[in-house]
């Protein structure tokens, strides 16, 4: 003890009076109950079984009402309330990493992609839902992404992918069609380019549309970023010839402040009226055809869509899913595995299925089938993208490594900072270092 | 326009008004880009042939959309209420803090001085997973009393840091004079400093109140039902489908999401400025 502070205890204490205090202590429980009776609630220790399903605020609206319409009525069945909660997909990570590492949290996690590789440890085992679902029916694709270590960590729901929507117009004006292979996407792209309408291609660090095309590309060329063991081979003469073609494109063909652009950026630019063409989900489409479908507007009439060019290695798409994937913590999993039974009946994922207009495709093969992809020819190339759908693992396993690579955007930067001019070799060489990190 | 002696119209307008006006343009332009897109209707929004800063036809269909087809509302009362509560607590415990560590010595006050300051520095991106963790111990998640009692964490460090500095430039010899007048340590503290220090803690208060409004992270992973939300996770949530933003509805809740924060400074700018620039003379 000090000679100040003992100064301060020989001092006469003229502290809180008995009434300061109760005036204080008053006025405190005065402040928290305001708070409390104005929010109804304090910690809620106390709640009626409710199961929580935390999932994507999907850009078809129709859809997210459709998803809560069928868990009200679920909850009315099971006689349990249930809560869907719809929230932007770049968040959803955030979310799962507090729920897995704090044991609390929504009941149910629609997880994007190989989510259940990064969760796995706080996801139960779904093998007895993945048979009744589809088994080995079910895309290998989407299966992959859920097989964690032999074991299912989740249950596909349904699975998207991009397709390149172009102007009709724009084309017919070029004197173009839509292009099958790399070379007739090089020849067309000169064309509408030269018209003032290039082709749009994000490559920005952005979770659709970027590794969309840079995966698909350098598949198309035979290239990959490992082999099937794993093991990196980005250092490939087909890694050289994409880049090598990249480059000749993004000059001759692209709008080249793509290198900046996100997933929202080619949206804003094709319906701006800027480019012709750009790889996407069928968002873009779905903007004009809901708000712009009056006789005095024809733009929508002009767009329609096509498939990924072909390359010397054939024909890519990347094909992921979104998987319901039930927390170990979850006090209610039995309500829960009902769930994914009950949005899995052909009745109820049929209409989840055709309101989402084209944009959802089942997860296994029977749903290519339906008639929805005859009521508009636009959208029909979306049906068969599953034929050409690959994980971002492929050629390799699609396990945290693969979501690693594709989270740090490697493979977009190496296109992206070749398309700026910086060498083949140096980019791979950056890329092959990287990869290495993560693979070992 | 009133000059010094030697001071020529040219050069004020040159060495002030040019540079202010800059400065006031650089300032309101994001309220204005703010204002203008909210009441563009979709057409003019994606017409990226149009000039961008006029607004040929307004609308207020956005503004309709926000506050009848969301919470927003709601969220507004939320965020003002879990920011004030926030705020009050972060300066009872940063004044509390910044008084003992500035005024009285003893044992480690350095060290802890030091410490808080370091412990201001730890992203919250860290913190989250095992505030998650302690959250959900106390049966807190998606109560508004998550983030009331989480915020802190970030605010108490930078409120204490921030007022022990203040508290160092209030002369002892007020404090000393009202100890021998008979005045105790508390009354000493509450009678004498704290309203020498009211800019500082204004300053602190503003700072709290913020971060408290603005904060992301924290609002996101604790709080999941619709009428729990804050501002800035309800719009995203709301209004972020996909890769489809709605452009017009967003702008429209960042603008009226900024206007109580706006509205705060303007009040106490002047406090806020000498609170973080002035101290007391002695």
């Amino acid at each position: 003890m000090d000679k100040h502070t003992t100064e301060e205890n020989i001092m006469p204490q003229q502290g809180l009076t008995r009434r300061d205090f109760i005036k204080t202590s008053t006025g405190v429980a005065l402040a928290a109950g305001t708070g409390l009776s104005l929010f109804g609630q304090a910690p809620a220790f106390a709640q009626a079984r409710e199961l929580h399903i935390l999932e994507w605020s999907s850009f078809v609206k129709p859809a997210d009402v459709e998803t809560d319409r069928q868990a009200a009525e679920f909850g009315k069945q099971e006689g349990i309330k249930v809560r869907v909660e719809h929230i932007n997909a770049n968040d959803l990570n955030a979310r799962a990493t507090a729920a897995v590492e704090s044991g609390a949290g929504p009941d149910l996690i629609r997880l994007l992609s190989n989510g259940p590789h990064l969760y796995a440890k706080g996801l139960i085992d779904h093998g007895e839902l993945i048979q009744e679902v589809g088994g080995e029916d079910i895309y290998p694709a989407l299966r992959d992404a859920v097989h964690v270590d032999g074991v299912y960590r989740g249950v596909p729901y349904f699975s998207g992918g991009g397709a390149y929507v172009y102007r009709r117009d724009i084309f017919d004006e070029a004197g173009a069609a839509a292009p099958q292979t790399w070379d007739d996407f090089m020849t067309v792209g000169t064309k509408v380019k030269e018209l003032g309408y290039p082709i749009g291609q994000s490559l920005g660090h952005s979770f659709g549309d970027p590794p969309g095309f840079c995966y698909t590309f350098l598949w198309s060329f035979g290239g990959s970023l490992t082999d099937e063991n794993g093991k990196v081979s980005i250092d490939s003469q087909a890694t050289r010839d994409s880049i090598a073609y990249l480059k000749e494109f993004w000059v001759k063909a692209c709008d080249e402040g793509g290198l900046a652009w996100d997933d929202t950026s080619n949206n804003r630019a094709f319906l701006g009226g800027t480019i012709s063409c750009t790889l996407n989900g069928a968002s873009i489409y779905f903007i004009p055809k809901r708000n712009w479908t009056e006789k005095k507007d024809p733009f929508v009439w002009t767009l329609f869509h096509f498939l990924s060019p072909e390359g010397r290695a054939g024909r890519f798409h990347t094909f992921t899913g979104q998987n319901s994937c039930i927390m170990t913590y979850s006090k209610v999993q039995s309500a829960a595995k009902n769930y994914i039974r009950f949005i899995h009946k052909d009745e109820n994922f049929e209409k989840f299925f055709v309101i989402n207009n084209g944009y959802v495709k089942g997860v296994v093969p029977k749903w290519d089938k339906h008639p929805l992809w005859s009521w508009d020819p636009a959208l029909t190339p979306y049906r068969d993208l599953a034929n050409y759908g690959k994980h971002y693992g492929y050629p390799g396993p699609y396990d945290r490594h693969a979501s690693e690579a594709w989270s740090k955007y490697i493979l977009v930067d190496l296109y992206a900072r070749a398309a700026k001019g910086e060498s083949a070799d140096s980019v791979i060489k950056w890329a092959e270092s990287e990869l290495k990190n993560i693979y070992g | 326009m009133e000059t010094r002696v030697g001071e020529t119209y040219f050069k004020r307008l040159i060495v002030f008004y040019i540079p202010l006006f800059m400065f006031l343009v650089a300032m309101l332009f994001p309220f204005y880009w703010m204002l203008i897109t909210s009441i563009k209707p979709d057409a003019e929004l994606y017409n990226v042939r149009s000039v961008p800063f006029i607004v040929k036809e307004p609308t207020l269909e956005h503004w309709t959309y926000l506050f009848k087809e969301t919470l927003f509302g709601r969220w507004a009362l939320n965020t003002f209420w879990i920011a004030t509560a926030t705020t009050c607590l972060s300066l009872f415990c940063g004044v509390l803090a910044a008084y003992s560590l500035s005024r009285l010595r003893f044992f480690g006050s350095t060290t802890i001085g030091v410490s808080i300051f370091v412990t201001y520095l730890v992203p919250p991106t860290l913190l989250f997973i095992p505030l998650a963790d302690v959250v959900a111990r106390l049966k807190l998640i998606d109560s508004p009393w998550a983030l009331i009692l989480t915020y802190p964490t970030i605010l108490v460090p930078f409120s204490t840091w921030l007022l022990m500095g203040y508290f160092k430039t209030i002369p002892k010899e007020l404090e000393e004079c009202a100890r021998i007048d008979g005045a105790s340590r508390l009354q000493a503290m509450v009678r004498i400093i704290l309203p020498l220090a009211a800019p500082g803690i204004l300053s602190a208060g503003i700072f709290s109140f913020t971060l408290s409004w603005n904060e992301f992270l924290y609002a996101l992973v604790f709080l999941s039902s619709p009428v729990q939300k804050t501002i800035p996770v309800g719009v995203v949530s709301e209004l972020i489908k996909g890769d489809v933003f709605f452009w017009g509805s967003l702008m429209a809740g960042a603008l009226f999401g900024s206007v109580p924060v706006a509205v705060v400074y303007s009040f106490f700018v002047e406090y806020y400025v000498s609170g973080i620039t002035g101290a007391v003379k002695g």
